[in-house]
Protein backbone atom coordinates (compact mmCIF):
# COMPACT_ATOMS: atom_id res chain seq x y z
CA UNK A 1 0.00 0.00 0.00
CA UNK A 2 1.33 3.45 -0.81
CA UNK A 3 1.67 6.16 1.81
CA UNK A 4 -1.10 8.06 0.10
CA UNK A 5 -3.50 5.15 0.45
CA UNK A 6 -2.53 4.44 4.04
CA UNK A 7 -2.94 8.09 4.99
CA UNK A 8 -6.23 8.34 3.15
CA UNK A 9 -7.66 5.29 4.88
CA UNK A 10 -6.65 6.71 8.26
CA UNK A 11 -9.50 9.21 7.84
CA UNK A 12 -12.09 6.48 7.34
CA UNK A 13 -13.74 6.75 10.76
CA UNK A 14 -14.05 10.52 10.74
CA UNK A 15 -15.34 10.53 7.15
CA UNK A 16 -17.91 7.93 8.10
CA UNK A 17 -19.05 9.89 11.16
CA UNK A 18 -19.37 13.04 9.11
CA UNK A 19 -21.27 11.17 6.40
CA UNK A 20 -23.56 9.83 9.09
CA UNK A 21 -24.29 13.37 10.25
CA UNK A 22 -25.11 14.31 6.65
CA UNK A 23 -27.30 11.36 5.76
CA UNK A 24 -28.64 10.13 9.13
CA UNK A 25 -28.57 6.55 7.79
CA UNK A 26 -25.68 4.17 8.11
CA UNK A 27 -26.31 2.52 4.74
CA UNK A 28 -26.29 5.90 2.97
CA UNK A 29 -23.26 7.01 4.96
CA UNK A 30 -21.33 3.88 3.98
CA UNK A 31 -22.29 4.40 0.38
CA UNK A 32 -21.10 7.98 0.48
CA UNK A 33 -17.78 7.06 2.07
CA UNK A 34 -17.19 4.28 -0.43
CA UNK A 35 -17.86 6.67 -3.27
CA UNK A 36 -15.51 9.20 -1.70
CA UNK A 37 -12.65 6.71 -1.60
CA UNK A 38 -13.33 5.54 -5.12
CA UNK A 39 -13.02 9.11 -6.35
CA UNK A 40 -10.05 9.89 -4.13
CA UNK A 41 -8.05 6.87 -5.27
CA UNK A 42 -8.87 7.57 -8.85
CA UNK A 43 -7.91 11.24 -8.52
CA UNK A 44 -4.83 10.52 -6.41
CA UNK A 45 -2.65 12.17 -9.03
CA UNK A 46 -4.46 15.47 -8.54
CA UNK A 47 -3.70 15.62 -4.85
CA UNK A 48 -0.92 18.10 -4.14
CA UNK A 49 1.58 16.52 -1.79
CA UNK A 50 2.18 18.61 1.29
CA UNK A 51 -1.38 19.93 1.42
CA UNK A 52 -3.95 18.64 3.85
CA UNK A 53 -5.06 15.20 2.69
CA UNK A 54 -7.79 14.97 5.29
CA UNK A 55 -9.33 18.28 4.17
CA UNK A 56 -9.08 17.10 0.56
CA UNK A 57 -11.01 13.93 1.38
CA UNK A 58 -13.66 15.89 3.23
CA UNK A 59 -14.03 18.16 0.22
CA UNK A 60 -14.64 15.12 -1.99
CA UNK A 61 -17.13 13.76 0.53
CA UNK A 62 -19.14 16.97 0.55
CA UNK A 63 -18.98 17.40 -3.22
CA UNK A 64 -20.24 13.86 -3.63
CA UNK A 65 -23.05 14.41 -1.16
CA UNK A 66 -24.06 17.60 -2.95
CA UNK A 67 -24.06 15.98 -6.37
CA UNK A 68 -26.15 13.12 -5.12
CA UNK A 69 -28.71 15.39 -3.61
CA UNK A 70 -28.87 17.23 -6.91
CA UNK A 71 -29.12 14.03 -8.96
CA UNK A 72 -31.95 12.73 -6.89
CA UNK A 73 -33.66 16.10 -7.30
CA UNK A 74 -35.22 15.57 -3.96
CA UNK A 75 -36.93 18.23 -1.95
CA UNK A 76 -33.74 19.42 -0.61
CA UNK A 77 -32.94 22.78 0.83
CA UNK A 78 -30.65 24.82 -1.34
CA UNK A 79 -27.98 25.47 1.18
CA UNK A 80 -26.92 28.65 -0.58
CA UNK A 81 -30.36 30.18 -0.42
CA UNK A 82 -31.30 33.07 1.77
CA UNK A 83 -34.12 30.98 3.15
CA UNK A 84 -31.72 28.89 5.16
CA UNK A 85 -30.01 31.92 6.55
CA UNK A 86 -33.34 33.46 7.48
CA UNK A 87 -34.51 30.29 9.17
CA UNK A 88 -31.99 30.84 11.92
CA UNK A 89 -33.11 34.39 12.46
CA UNK A 90 -36.48 33.12 13.55
CA UNK A 91 -34.64 31.65 16.52
CA UNK A 92 -33.59 34.76 18.34
CA UNK A 93 -31.11 34.21 21.10
CA UNK A 94 -30.48 37.27 23.18
CA UNK A 95 -32.39 37.82 26.36
CA UNK A 96 -32.55 34.21 27.47
CA UNK A 97 -29.15 33.13 26.41
CA UNK A 98 -27.19 35.13 28.91
CA UNK A 99 -29.21 33.71 31.75
CA UNK A 100 -27.56 30.29 31.59
CA UNK A 101 -23.94 30.16 32.57
CA UNK A 102 -21.98 28.05 30.18
CA UNK A 103 -20.73 25.94 33.03
CA UNK A 104 -24.29 24.68 33.59
CA UNK A 105 -24.74 23.73 29.97
CA UNK A 106 -21.41 22.00 30.04
CA UNK A 107 -22.18 20.07 33.16
CA UNK A 108 -25.75 19.10 32.37
CA UNK A 109 -25.79 18.17 28.72
CA UNK A 110 -25.18 14.52 28.02
CA UNK A 111 -23.68 13.23 24.81
CA UNK A 112 -26.92 11.64 23.50
CA UNK A 113 -28.80 14.92 23.95
CA UNK A 114 -26.06 16.81 22.21
CA UNK A 115 -25.98 14.27 19.41
CA UNK A 116 -29.74 14.49 18.92
CA UNK A 117 -29.64 18.28 18.89
CA UNK A 118 -26.86 18.28 16.29
CA UNK A 119 -28.78 15.84 14.11
CA UNK A 120 -31.87 18.05 14.32
CA UNK A 121 -30.05 21.11 12.98
CA UNK A 122 -30.79 22.20 9.42
CA UNK A 123 -28.08 20.66 7.30
CA UNK A 124 -26.32 23.91 6.39
CA UNK A 125 -25.68 24.67 10.05
CA UNK A 126 -25.09 21.07 11.04
CA UNK A 127 -22.24 20.53 8.61
CA UNK A 128 -20.60 23.89 9.40
CA UNK A 129 -20.68 23.37 13.17
CA UNK A 130 -19.60 19.76 12.89
CA UNK A 131 -16.64 20.50 10.64
CA UNK A 132 -15.49 23.30 12.91
CA UNK A 133 -16.13 22.05 16.44
CA UNK A 134 -15.69 18.32 16.01
CA UNK A 135 -13.40 17.88 13.03
CA UNK A 136 -11.61 21.17 13.75
CA UNK A 137 -11.12 22.40 10.23
CA UNK A 138 -10.28 26.04 9.52
CA UNK A 139 -12.85 28.45 8.10
CA UNK A 140 -11.00 28.41 4.78
CA UNK A 141 -10.98 24.62 4.61
CA UNK A 142 -14.68 24.44 5.40
CA UNK A 143 -15.42 27.12 2.80
CA UNK A 144 -13.67 24.94 0.22
CA UNK A 145 -15.64 21.86 1.26
CA UNK A 146 -19.02 23.55 1.28
CA UNK A 147 -18.33 25.78 -1.72
CA UNK A 148 -19.39 28.95 0.07
CA UNK A 149 -17.45 32.07 1.09
CA UNK A 150 -15.58 32.00 4.42
CA UNK A 151 -17.91 34.71 5.77
CA UNK A 152 -20.89 32.45 5.17
CA UNK A 153 -19.10 29.60 6.93
CA UNK A 154 -18.62 31.78 10.00
CA UNK A 155 -22.22 32.93 10.08
CA UNK A 156 -23.46 29.36 9.74
CA UNK A 157 -21.21 28.21 12.56
CA UNK A 158 -22.46 31.07 14.67
CA UNK A 159 -26.12 30.45 13.97
CA UNK A 160 -25.78 26.72 14.31
CA UNK A 161 -24.18 27.10 17.72
CA UNK A 162 -26.88 29.49 18.87
CA UNK A 163 -29.66 27.16 17.76
CA UNK A 164 -27.94 24.34 19.62
CA UNK A 165 -27.58 26.50 22.68
CA UNK A 166 -31.27 27.40 22.65
CA UNK A 167 -32.39 23.83 22.25
CA UNK A 168 -30.08 22.39 24.86
CA UNK A 169 -30.83 25.22 27.22
CA UNK A 170 -34.53 24.45 27.00
CA UNK A 171 -33.92 20.83 27.85
CA UNK A 172 -32.73 21.85 31.28
CA UNK A 173 -35.75 21.70 33.64
CA UNK A 174 -34.10 24.08 36.07
CA UNK A 175 -34.05 26.84 33.48
CA UNK A 176 -37.45 26.46 31.80
CA UNK B 1 -26.33 49.05 17.39
CA UNK B 2 -24.13 50.04 14.50
CA UNK B 3 -21.22 48.63 16.53
CA UNK B 4 -23.07 45.31 16.78
CA UNK B 5 -23.56 45.25 13.02
CA UNK B 6 -20.01 46.11 12.16
CA UNK B 7 -18.55 43.72 14.74
CA UNK B 8 -20.94 40.90 13.91
CA UNK B 9 -18.55 39.10 11.53
CA UNK B 10 -15.86 39.15 14.22
CA UNK B 11 -17.84 37.46 16.98
CA UNK B 12 -17.37 33.87 15.85
CA UNK B 13 -13.65 34.25 15.12
CA UNK B 14 -13.42 35.93 18.52
CA UNK B 15 -15.04 32.92 20.20
CA UNK B 16 -12.76 30.60 18.26
CA UNK B 17 -9.67 32.65 19.12
CA UNK B 18 -9.05 32.97 15.41
CA UNK B 19 -8.66 36.75 15.32
CA UNK B 20 -5.87 39.35 15.33
CA UNK B 21 -5.01 41.20 18.52
CA UNK B 22 -6.44 44.58 17.48
CA UNK B 23 -9.81 43.11 16.52
CA UNK B 24 -9.90 41.09 19.71
CA UNK B 25 -9.54 44.26 21.76
CA UNK B 26 -12.34 45.93 19.82
CA UNK B 27 -14.68 43.00 20.46
CA UNK B 28 -13.61 42.77 24.11
CA UNK B 29 -14.45 46.40 24.57
CA UNK B 30 -17.80 46.18 22.81
CA UNK B 31 -18.95 42.97 24.49
CA UNK B 32 -18.37 44.46 27.92
CA UNK B 33 -20.85 47.22 27.15
CA UNK B 34 -23.38 45.25 25.07
CA UNK B 35 -25.47 42.56 26.84
CA UNK B 36 -26.93 41.01 23.65
CA UNK B 37 -23.49 40.51 22.16
CA UNK B 38 -22.25 39.25 25.49
CA UNK B 39 -25.04 36.65 25.48
CA UNK B 40 -24.16 35.64 21.99
CA UNK B 41 -20.53 35.16 22.88
CA UNK B 42 -21.48 33.16 25.96
CA UNK B 43 -23.85 30.94 24.00
CA UNK B 44 -21.40 30.26 21.18
CA UNK B 45 -18.60 29.63 23.62
CA UNK B 46 -20.72 27.28 25.73
CA UNK B 47 -21.61 25.16 22.71
CA UNK B 48 -18.07 25.20 21.41
CA UNK B 49 -16.73 24.01 24.76
CA UNK B 50 -19.50 21.46 25.10
CA UNK B 51 -18.73 19.96 21.69
CA UNK B 52 -15.08 19.68 22.56
CA UNK B 53 -15.81 18.22 25.98
CA UNK B 54 -18.12 15.56 24.54
CA UNK B 55 -16.19 14.92 21.38
CA UNK B 56 -15.05 11.42 22.21
CA UNK B 57 -18.64 10.44 23.05
CA UNK B 58 -20.25 11.90 19.95
CA UNK B 59 -17.49 10.41 17.84
CA UNK B 60 -18.13 6.86 18.98
CA UNK B 61 -19.53 5.79 15.61
CA UNK B 62 -16.83 3.94 13.74
CA UNK B 63 -16.75 2.58 10.24
CA UNK B 64 -17.66 -1.10 10.15
CA UNK B 65 -15.10 -3.74 9.27
CA UNK B 66 -17.05 -4.43 6.11
CA UNK B 67 -16.89 -0.82 5.00
CA UNK B 68 -13.17 -0.76 5.74
CA UNK B 69 -12.67 -3.85 3.64
CA UNK B 70 -14.65 -2.39 0.77
CA UNK B 71 -12.71 0.87 0.83
CA UNK B 72 -9.48 -1.08 0.99
CA UNK B 73 -10.56 -3.02 -2.08
CA UNK B 74 -11.20 0.23 -3.93
CA UNK B 75 -7.47 0.90 -3.99
CA UNK B 76 -7.51 -1.21 -7.13
CA UNK B 77 -9.24 1.73 -8.78
CA UNK B 78 -6.33 3.98 -7.92
CA UNK B 79 -3.81 5.04 -10.53
CA UNK B 80 -4.95 6.37 -13.86
CA UNK B 81 -8.28 4.60 -13.70
CA UNK B 82 -10.35 4.28 -16.82
CA UNK B 83 -13.74 5.78 -17.39
CA UNK B 84 -15.99 6.57 -14.47
CA UNK B 85 -18.07 3.76 -13.10
CA UNK B 86 -21.72 4.64 -13.55
CA UNK B 87 -22.90 5.89 -10.22
CA UNK B 88 -26.17 4.04 -10.67
CA UNK B 89 -24.52 0.83 -9.52
CA UNK B 90 -24.56 1.78 -5.93
CA UNK B 91 -28.23 2.60 -5.90
CA UNK B 92 -29.31 -0.20 -8.21
CA UNK B 93 -27.77 -3.16 -6.45
CA UNK B 94 -30.38 -3.73 -3.81
CA UNK B 95 -33.20 -4.17 -6.35
CA UNK B 96 -30.95 -6.67 -8.13
CA UNK B 97 -30.68 -8.69 -4.95
CA UNK B 98 -34.45 -8.58 -4.58
CA UNK B 99 -34.83 -9.82 -8.12
CA UNK B 100 -32.39 -12.62 -7.41
CA UNK B 101 -34.49 -13.90 -4.54
CA UNK B 102 -37.46 -13.93 -6.87
CA UNK B 103 -35.54 -16.14 -9.23
CA UNK B 104 -34.81 -18.57 -6.43
CA UNK B 105 -38.48 -18.84 -5.63
CA UNK B 106 -39.83 -18.91 -9.16
CA UNK B 107 -37.10 -20.74 -11.02
CA UNK B 108 -37.04 -24.48 -11.50
CA UNK B 109 -34.30 -26.78 -10.32
CA UNK B 110 -31.10 -25.83 -11.98
CA UNK B 111 -28.72 -28.53 -12.99
CA UNK B 112 -25.31 -27.73 -14.25
CA UNK B 113 -22.10 -29.63 -14.78
CA UNK B 114 -19.23 -28.27 -12.77
CA UNK B 115 -16.30 -28.28 -15.09
CA UNK B 116 -13.88 -25.66 -16.32
CA UNK B 117 -15.47 -25.93 -19.67
CA UNK B 118 -18.96 -25.42 -18.33
CA UNK B 119 -18.43 -21.91 -17.04
CA UNK B 120 -17.25 -20.94 -20.45
CA UNK B 121 -20.30 -22.54 -21.98
CA UNK B 122 -22.50 -20.72 -19.49
CA UNK B 123 -20.85 -17.42 -20.40
CA UNK B 124 -21.23 -18.12 -24.11
CA UNK B 125 -24.88 -19.02 -23.80
CA UNK B 126 -25.69 -16.03 -21.69
CA UNK B 127 -23.74 -13.76 -24.01
CA UNK B 128 -25.92 -15.07 -26.81
CA UNK B 129 -28.95 -14.30 -24.67
CA UNK B 130 -27.54 -10.87 -23.98
CA UNK B 131 -27.27 -10.11 -27.68
CA UNK B 132 -30.58 -11.77 -28.51
CA UNK B 133 -32.58 -10.10 -25.76
CA UNK B 134 -31.31 -6.68 -26.73
CA UNK B 135 -32.32 -7.40 -30.32
CA UNK B 136 -35.82 -8.44 -29.23
CA UNK B 137 -36.16 -5.44 -27.00
CA UNK B 138 -35.08 -3.11 -29.78
CA UNK B 139 -37.68 -4.42 -32.17
CA UNK B 140 -40.56 -4.96 -29.82
CA UNK B 141 -40.27 -2.54 -26.99
CA UNK B 142 -38.04 0.30 -28.10
CA UNK B 143 -35.84 1.78 -25.44
CA UNK B 144 -36.36 3.45 -22.12
CA UNK B 145 -39.66 1.83 -21.22
CA UNK B 146 -41.50 2.49 -18.03
CA UNK B 147 -40.37 0.25 -15.17
CA UNK B 148 -43.99 -0.31 -14.20
CA UNK B 149 -44.77 -1.56 -17.71
CA UNK B 150 -41.95 -4.08 -17.50
CA UNK B 151 -43.05 -5.19 -14.06
CA UNK B 152 -46.57 -5.68 -15.38
CA UNK B 153 -45.31 -7.70 -18.34
CA UNK B 154 -43.18 -9.91 -16.11
CA UNK B 155 -46.11 -10.59 -13.81
CA UNK B 156 -48.56 -11.24 -16.62
CA UNK B 157 -46.35 -13.42 -18.78
CA UNK B 158 -44.39 -15.36 -16.20
CA UNK B 159 -46.19 -14.81 -12.94
CA UNK B 160 -43.13 -13.16 -11.47
CA UNK B 161 -43.63 -10.29 -9.08
CA UNK B 162 -40.40 -8.43 -9.52
CA UNK B 163 -39.13 -5.01 -8.66
CA UNK B 164 -37.39 -3.41 -11.62
CA UNK B 165 -34.98 -0.53 -11.01
CA UNK B 166 -35.80 2.55 -13.01
CA UNK B 167 -33.57 4.46 -15.37
CA UNK B 168 -31.09 6.74 -13.73
CA UNK B 169 -29.93 10.12 -14.87
CA UNK B 170 -26.31 9.01 -14.70
CA UNK B 171 -26.05 7.97 -18.33
CA UNK B 172 -27.83 4.69 -17.76
CA UNK B 173 -31.13 3.59 -19.17
CA UNK B 174 -33.18 0.65 -18.10
CA UNK B 175 -33.98 -1.19 -21.29
CA UNK B 176 -35.84 -4.18 -20.06
CA UNK B 177 -35.96 -7.12 -17.73
CA UNK B 178 -37.08 -10.61 -18.61
CA UNK B 179 -36.83 -14.11 -17.36
CA UNK B 180 -34.72 -16.10 -19.81
CA UNK B 181 -35.13 -19.82 -19.98
CA UNK B 182 -31.87 -21.44 -19.21
CA UNK B 183 -30.99 -25.06 -18.72
CA UNK B 184 -33.81 -26.56 -16.74
CA UNK B 185 -34.65 -23.35 -14.99
CA UNK B 186 -34.93 -19.65 -15.50
CA UNK B 187 -32.55 -16.80 -15.17
CA UNK B 188 -33.53 -13.22 -14.45
CA UNK B 189 -32.06 -10.90 -17.01
CA UNK B 190 -31.81 -7.18 -16.33
CA UNK B 191 -30.85 -5.14 -19.35
CA UNK B 192 -29.31 -1.72 -19.23
CA UNK B 193 -27.77 0.67 -21.66
CA UNK B 194 -24.74 2.51 -20.41
CA UNK B 195 -23.86 5.44 -22.68
CA UNK B 196 -25.52 3.52 -25.45
CA UNK B 197 -23.72 0.22 -24.75
CA UNK B 198 -25.79 -2.79 -23.73
CA UNK B 199 -24.96 -4.23 -20.32
CA UNK B 200 -26.62 -7.27 -18.76
CA UNK B 201 -26.77 -8.75 -15.31
CA UNK B 202 -28.05 -12.33 -15.14
CA UNK B 203 -28.99 -13.90 -11.85
CA UNK B 204 -29.32 -17.64 -11.46
CA UNK B 205 -29.72 -20.10 -8.64
CA UNK B 206 -26.24 -21.01 -7.47
CA UNK B 207 -24.30 -23.19 -9.84
CA UNK B 208 -21.90 -25.79 -8.56
CA UNK B 209 -18.55 -24.15 -9.20
CA UNK B 210 -16.23 -25.73 -6.64
CA UNK B 211 -13.12 -23.75 -5.77
CA UNK B 212 -14.05 -20.94 -8.07
CA UNK B 213 -14.22 -17.45 -6.68
CA UNK B 214 -14.59 -15.30 -9.73
CA UNK B 215 -13.94 -15.94 -13.37
CA UNK B 216 -13.44 -13.46 -16.11
CA UNK B 217 -14.16 -14.72 -19.59
CA UNK B 218 -13.48 -13.02 -22.86
CA UNK B 219 -16.17 -14.40 -25.08
CA UNK B 220 -17.61 -13.48 -28.44
CA UNK B 221 -16.20 -9.99 -28.27
CA UNK B 222 -17.75 -9.48 -24.85
CA UNK B 223 -16.35 -9.45 -21.36
CA UNK B 224 -18.19 -11.72 -18.93
CA UNK B 225 -17.68 -11.97 -15.20
CA UNK B 226 -19.05 -14.96 -13.33
CA UNK B 227 -19.17 -15.34 -9.59
CA UNK B 228 -21.25 -17.05 -6.93
CA UNK B 229 -22.35 -15.52 -3.72
CA UNK B 230 -25.12 -15.93 -1.18
CA UNK B 231 -26.54 -19.00 -2.90
CA UNK B 232 -26.71 -17.30 -6.27
CA UNK B 233 -24.60 -17.11 -9.36
CA UNK B 234 -24.19 -13.79 -11.11
CA UNK B 235 -23.05 -13.16 -14.64
CA UNK B 236 -22.32 -9.63 -15.78
CA UNK B 237 -21.83 -9.14 -19.50
CA UNK B 238 -20.87 -6.07 -21.46
CA UNK B 239 -18.94 -5.13 -24.51
CA UNK B 240 -16.78 -2.79 -22.52
CA UNK B 241 -13.09 -2.60 -21.64
CA UNK B 242 -11.96 -5.16 -19.10
CA UNK B 243 -11.10 -2.46 -16.56
CA UNK B 244 -14.61 -1.08 -16.76
CA UNK B 245 -16.19 -4.48 -16.27
CA UNK B 246 -13.79 -5.26 -13.43
CA UNK B 247 -14.76 -2.10 -11.66
CA UNK B 248 -18.46 -2.78 -12.09
CA UNK B 249 -18.02 -6.28 -10.72
CA UNK B 250 -16.09 -5.02 -7.69
CA UNK B 251 -18.85 -2.62 -6.80
CA UNK B 252 -21.64 -5.11 -7.43
CA UNK B 253 -19.97 -7.71 -5.23
CA UNK B 254 -19.24 -5.22 -2.49
CA UNK B 255 -22.79 -3.95 -2.49
CA UNK B 256 -24.27 -7.43 -2.37
CA UNK B 257 -22.29 -8.40 0.69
Amino acid sequence: MTTFETDALASLDSLYRTALRLTHRSADAEDLVQDTYLKAFRAAGQFKAGTNLRAWLFTILHNTARNRARDRARDHVDIDSDAVERAADSNPDGQRAGATPESLLMRDTLAPELQAAIDALPIAFREAVWLRDVEEFSYAEIAEMLQVPAGTVMSRISRGRRILFDRLHHLRPAHV
Amino acid sequence: MSDCTSLDPLITPYVDGDIDAASRLRVDDHVRRCPPCQSRVAAERAVRELMRARRSDICSDAASAALRARCLALRAAAPGGAAELPSFWRSRIKPLAVAASVVLVAGGIFVYEATDRSTRVLAAELTADHVKCFGVVNTLLGTNPDAAVIEGAMAKTFGWAMHVPESSQGGLELVGARPCLYGKGKAAHLMYRHHGQPLSVFMLPQLARPGKTEERIDIMGHEAAVWSEGGRTFVLIAREPEAEVARAVTIVQAALR
